[in-house]
């Protein structure tokens, strides 16, 4: 079973929350963006009480807990955006 | 001209430093326009009953600037306009200052005012940047909002 790694980005309070702003995560190639989440909520359990707020991102791009990821790929956990 | 035509001309960025309103006023202004409309967002004294001291701004830099310039292109296919400028400022920002400065203009004033006001609206539902308010007792995350979930076409509910 191929292993990759993928590039974990945390940002405003879930960088706070997990400690990290930046990570690097081995999985499964192909598994989902879900699977990462599920990973860092495992051991940050606030971080898993905001689980229906956050909205993912692969590569730079809103995606669904679905997706699967792959080598290289830039998986980003975002909370409610806030800018202007 | 092609739609990489129309937006090739715009200017999207983020900043560290003071936002000069006038520097982007004077990019969008070309002589075949008859209007140009600017929405310069500031950050007040005060949220939710509370005195605000100052704000912190982070952004998810690369993806912002795409989406950032995502609307751009989108105001020039939604829109019948000429120019648009959009800047958002991050790190600390005191009150009274401008955190986002949008200028669109246009050959009439009614698509700039429309284009306008849907950039900051839907910059503010789309674009990743996470604001953080300073208070005498403490600092909190601002409210944001939930982008649109993947595949949906940007749209507009009533303004925050």
């Amino acid at each position: 079973m191929p292993v990759t790694t993928a590039k974990v980005l945390f940002f405003g309070r879930l960088k706070e929350l997990v400690g990290v702003s930046e990570d690097a995560y081995e999985l499964r190639d192909g598994a989902a963006i879900e699977q990462i989440f599920a990973h860092y909520a495992a051991r940050c359990p606030q971080l898993a009480a905001f689980r229906s707020s956050v909205v993912a991102s692969r590569n730079h791009e809103f995606a669904s807990w679905e997706t699967p990821v792959h080598s290289g790929d830039e998986v980003a956990f975002l909370p409610p955006v806030s800018g202007g | 001209m092609s739609e990489a035509d129309n937006s090739s001309n715009d200017r999207v960025e983020l900043t560290r430093s003071r936002i000069v309103a006038e520097s982007y006023i004077s990019h969008v202004r070309t002589p075949a326009d008859g209007a140009i409309v600017a929405f310069d967002g500031c950050v007040r004294n005060h949220s939710h009953g509370r005195r605000t001291l100052y704000l912190e701004y982070e952004a998810y830099e690369p993806m912002a600037l795409e989406k950032m310039r995502e609307i751009s292109v989108q105001l020039h296919e939604k829109f019948a306009i000429d120019r648009v400028a959009v800047v958002h400022r991050l790190g600390r920002l005191e009150i009274g200052e401008t955190s986002v400065f949008i200028a669109v203009s246009a050959a009439h004033r009614a698509p700039a005012f429309e284009a306008c006001r849907w950039a900051i609206d839907t910059l503010k539902r789309t674009v990743p940047i996470w604001k953080k308010e300073f208070f005498e007792d403490g600092a909190v995350w601002a409210e944001g909002e939930l982008p649109p979930p993947p595949g949906a076409a940007p749209s507009v509910k009533s303004a925050s």
